[in-house]
């Protein structure tokens, strides 16, 4: 698989000015402005008003179908209505949204909280949306009132009578539990629909529903007669929402077709005739060739985003699966290397044709974030060899040229199999789009897997799903991001026995004892994890009983028809049929949490500088007039980052502590709960709703970033890389986020120690690292001048995004981020305000 | 009886261009106190007076509390069969509960030219028990009523 038969592996003589219509599309791309779609909202909300009655009652309604089939029904209807459009010259037929840039409503979700934003969404201040009048209107009259008693979260409510855990997730501040969003954050199975192609599973589900039904008739009955009811169920729902990809497919055939027809320029033509023919083949039948093979699997991807919100539906590795197809096309002269780049090109910009819609005011404490679909390249296969080929080189050269948000490429690497050269074309790329991919270990990422009970050859055909999780690609289904908790709000509570400076007198967590009569640090540690253990509990019960709500009411036969598992099993992704489960719990604050820690236990157990009380009084007064104190906890308290003792001790006894805690929980679907270390734009957000805190960090400021040091914290490069890839990476299942800051790679040798840095960290036992390569003087600039950077790409913690999308306060943290000198290996310091 | 229907819509009129008027007072001046009844009696009205408006209501049944920490304020509101009331006392099950820091507050989650339902969550000023879908539907139906009053509809 590994053999490299591009003469150049950059690609040099590529770029856009002879792969003119990648040109066209980006400019196209980047010019589009979002608009709202309720082409889905309204076809899903049609059938089950009109067909099925009652989404969540069987008993009531016109019909008794069961969930899971009624809403494959509604899945399909959508599917066979949804309109077939070709918007510009791509080569790929299809598109997620009616609009060339849309933003899907997703009504049974969270469609609902724009509804008081209907007649303002399209002039809003942070990143409008156009939404038609007409349309509004439909939200307004006939699409939003039917879901008032029925999306997720009311159901959950209602069913569970408004649980405590709710009404805490409802304060935002402490976690959000996502899947009150969204069944998201997923690597679906590619290959075999490549391979057999979709009558070939709808077929199978037959079989197996009739073999089951045969069971059943039979004596010796395998299973109970409920699971079998289910079963049966689950296999007829599969049929029934793919024929509706079959539907539309063949809809996009036809017209492509009728476009032929009439198009007089014969290039054009000929790429109308071309799609026709693709869309009459695949996802149909099997991929014959590498077109056939892309324009499925971004068939699919429309597909599941008809069941599925567009949230981290994550292709995975597209390198190795469309491998084959491109070799043996470009082995029999059918395609060009141009072509291939031309291809994955047309399906890059594809991957950017839907955003997320949410209300202003989450854009503006969260935004920014695509739908980030992560695709994965590099690393090793399955049998443990060097998986980088021809067309890992091609993506990371369409990537280097197009620099678009979507999608968030990963680029495995494995020191001991994959070559320099790899490694330091990846490093090259980041460089040139001072940004992408992110980099993951592939040596310590398998063994994250295993430890998790992933096989060996499961673990090492591993892909990212949206920011850095780690999936055992269409073989579990992770739902990485069910729970994003934040650390700093257990330690407020536990500073203020159980209170919070923003929720006021209210009494939130235990009562966990006044500080100020602690005799010890440990008593503290004690506090603060009984806050914490308090707060996950919470956080794991809410996630369990959307996850029962998500069985009840908003099953997945389409998703669940493109992994392992589910067929096999007969058992829908919802309810545990992938081969492996879990669920995702990232972590908020951890640089800013671990660092208060290391300050209280040196300055009030170890130098006795000050009393708790004397601390816990200047934390409330936001340090004024105590700048002595507030000096003393900047400069001279243990900084995670860094090699003091008290800092590691603290770093890894936080992440066991958690690990331990999380692993001992089972959800819904039989999986455990794996602990994670990334923030998206979280940690800016939730920084802006948190007091002062004994690192120093004053009030309402950012926290870092994912598993990021604090700003200014770790000094040194090496130590820094050192510090943060020793903490043990098997406690890190649900993947970290290390964000690392460069002001200029130029030359060769720059270059080099770039990489040399990448591996150091790798062998230290680092999973993840990605980087901006830009000053703190060009990011401020940007920021006072968001026109002249209208296409600045950043990394935030686990994903891209136009510098100019960003709320405030992610665009303060970013450019505060600590920077360093490569050369040097030393921080730069902050230039000074003017 | 034609004098006296036209009367009535002209009094109704003339006290919609009235409360509106009052409610922009409120606005543009910041002067929260008695906002609240000022809003529902302009959305009432304008319920009566408006037939695109009216179709908010249409099919429509919600009970909505609002009250202050302190309880110094408590008014409800309930639409039923295209008609909605309003009483300055508590309501049984309401579907949702609005309780306020100060009238400022609310003013502030209905009423300003961002809809600021979550921030104001995040800020604590607003907390809110019940289904939030019905929370949603009556700030459209607010924030509409906003933009009616300034001519900023498009």
């Amino acid at each position: 698989m590994g053999a490299i038969q591009l003469k150049d592996i950059r690609l040099q003589e590529y770029d856009l000015d002879n792969l003119q219509l990648l040109r066209e599309l980006r400019k196209e791309s980047m010019a589009a402005k979002p608009r709202v779609c309720i082409e889905r909202a309204r076809y899903i909300t049609e059938y089950l008003k009109g067909a099925s009655g009652d989404l969540s009652d069987d008993s009531k309604g016109t019909s008794n179908e069961p969930m899971e089939i009624r809403y494959a029904r509604a899945v399909k209807y959508f599917l066979s209505h949804k309109e077939p459009l070709f918007f510009d010259n791509n080569k790929l037929a299809g598109t997620t949204t009616s609009h060339p840039f849309g933003a899907p409503v997703y009504p049974e979700l969270t469609g609902l909280t724009i509804w008081p934003e209907l007649d303002t969404i399209s002039t809003r201040e942070k990143n409008p949306l156009i939404l038609e009048k007409s349309d509004a209107e439909k939200l307004n009259h006939s699409i939003f009132p039917y879901w008032m008693e029925r999306n997720v979260l009311e159901y959950t409510r209602k069913k569970y009578h408004n649980p405590d855990c709710m009404k805490l997730f409802e304060r935002i501040v402490f976690f959000i539990a996502s899947k009150s969003g969204c069944i998201s954050h997923t690597v679906p199975y590619y290959r075999k629909v490549l391979e057999k192609g979709i009558e070939y599973i709808i077929q199978e589900a037959a079989a197996r529903e009739k073999e089951i039904r045969g069971s059943n008739n039979s004596s010796s009955k395998a299973c109970s007669a409920d699971e079998s009811k289910r079963s049966i169920e689950f296999y007829q729902a599969v049929q029934i929402a793919l024929e509706g990809i079959l539907l539309y497919a063949a809809r996009l055939s036809q017209k492509a077709a009728e476009l032929a027809a009439r198009e007089s320029n014969p290039k054009l033509k000929e790429n109308y005739r071309k799609m026709s023919e693709v869309c009459s083949q695949v996802p149909a039948k099997p991929a014959r060739t590498f077109r056939e093979a892309v324009n499925c699997i971004w068939i699919i991807q429309i597909a599941i985003h008809a069941e599925n919100i567009n949230m981290a539906m994550s292709p995975g590795r597209l390198d190795q699966i469309l491998y084959p197809y491109y070799r043996r096309d470009i082995d029999e002269g059918r395609l060009t290397i141009k072509e291939a780049m031309e291809l994955i090109g047309c399906l890059w910009l594809k991957l950017n044709d839907n955003t997320n819609l949410v209300p202003e005011v989450a854009e503006e404490l969260f935004g920014g974030a695509g739908t980030v679909p992560a695709v994965t390249i590099g690393g090793v296969d399955e049998n443990g060899e060097d998986a980088v080929n021809d067309l890992t080189y091609i993506m990371l050269k369409v990537t280097e040229l197009l620099k678009t948000r979507d999608p968030s490429l990963n680029a495995r690497y494995h020191y001991e199999k994959n070559s320099e050269m790899y490694r330091d074309r990846v490093a090259e790329v980041i460089v040139n789009t001072k940004s992408v991919p992110a980099l993951h270990n592939d040596i310590v990422d398998i063994e994250v897997l295993r430890n998790q009970g992933v096989k060996i050859e499961h673990a090492r055909d591993y892909a990212v799903i949206g920011c850095v999780e780690l999936a055992a690609a269409g073989r579990s289904y992770d739902a990485s991001s069910s729970i994003m908790l934040n650390l700093v709000s257990a330690l407020e509570l536990a500073l203020y026995q159980g209170k919070r400076p923003i929720t006021g007198d209210e009494q939130i967590g235990p009562v966990t004892g006044d500080p100020s009569k602690f005799q010890s640090f440990n008593e503290f540690m004690d506090a603060f994890q009984g806050q914490l253990k308090f707060l996950i509990e919470e956080a794991i019960e809410l996630n369990e009983h959307f996850g029962h709500s998500h069985q009840e009411i908003l099953p997945t036969p389409l998703l669940s028809a493109f992994f392992e598992g589910p067929m096999e099993k007969g058992q829908d992704l919802i309810f545990g049929g992938a081969l492996y489960n879990s669920s995702g719990a990232t972590h908020i604050g951890y640089a800013d949490t671990v660092d208060s820690l290391n300050a209280i236990e040196q300055v009030v157990f170890i130098d006795k500088k000050c009393t708790f009380a004397e601390l816990v009084k200047a934390l409330q007064a936001d340090f004024k007039d105590n700048d002595k104190l507030h000096a003393y906890l900047v400069q001279r308290t243990p900084k995670y980052g860094t090699d003091h003792p008290v800092a590691i001790k603290n770093s890894q006894a936080l992440i066991q502590f958690l690990y331990d805690l999380y692993q001992s929980r089972v959800n819904y679907r039989g999986g455990k709960y794996k602990p994670a270390y990334w923030s998206m734009t979280n940690h800016a957000g939730h920084g802006r709703l948190s007091g002062a805190l004994p690192n120093g960090r004053k009030a309402n400021q950012v926290f870092a970033s994912g598993i990021t040091p604090a700003s200014q914290a770790a000094g040194d490069l090496s130590t820094c890389l050192r510090a943060v890839g020793s903490l043990k990476s098997t406690c890190i299942p649900g993947g970290e986020a290390l964000n690392l800051k460069y002001p200029s790679v130029t030359g060769e040798e720059d270059l080099k120690k770039f990489s040399q840095a990448v591996e150091a960290y790798f062998r230290f036992g680092g999973l993840h690292i990605q980087f901006n390569i830009m000053s703190y003087e060009t990011l401020i600039d940007a920021k006072n001048n968001p026109g002249k950077y209208p296409e600045l790409l950043v990394r935030v913690s686990g994903y891209s995004a136009y510098f100019k999308d960003l709320n405030e306060a992610m665009k303060e943290e970013i450019i505060t981020r600590t920077a360093y000198d490569l050369r040097t290996g030393k921080a730069i310091p902050f230039p000074k305000a003017k | 009886m034609f004098e006296s229907i036209m009367n009535l819509i002209t009094f109704r009129s003339l006290r919609e261009k009235l409360l509106r008027k009052r409610l922009l007072d409120s606005l543009e001046s910041g002067t929260a106190e008695g906002f609240l009844t000022l809003l529902l009696n302009l959305m009432s009205l304008v319920l009566l007076l408006d037939k695109d408006y009216r179709q908010n209501t249409k099919d429509f049944q919600g009970k909505y509390l609002f009250k202050s920490r302190d309880n110094s304020i408590v008014v409800s509101t309930q639409f039923k069969n295209g008609n909605m009331t309003i009483a300055q006392k508590a309501i049984n099950d309401p579907n949702i509960a609005v309780i306020f820091k100060d009238s400022k507050a609310l003013m502030n989650f209905l009423l300003s030219p961002k809809p600021d339902i979550l921030n104001s969550m995040l800020k604590q000023d607003i907390t809110l028990d019940g289904n939030l879908n019905y929370l949603y539907k009556f700030a459209y139906m607010a924030t509409h009523l906003r933009l009616m009053a300034t001519n900023a509809l498009t």
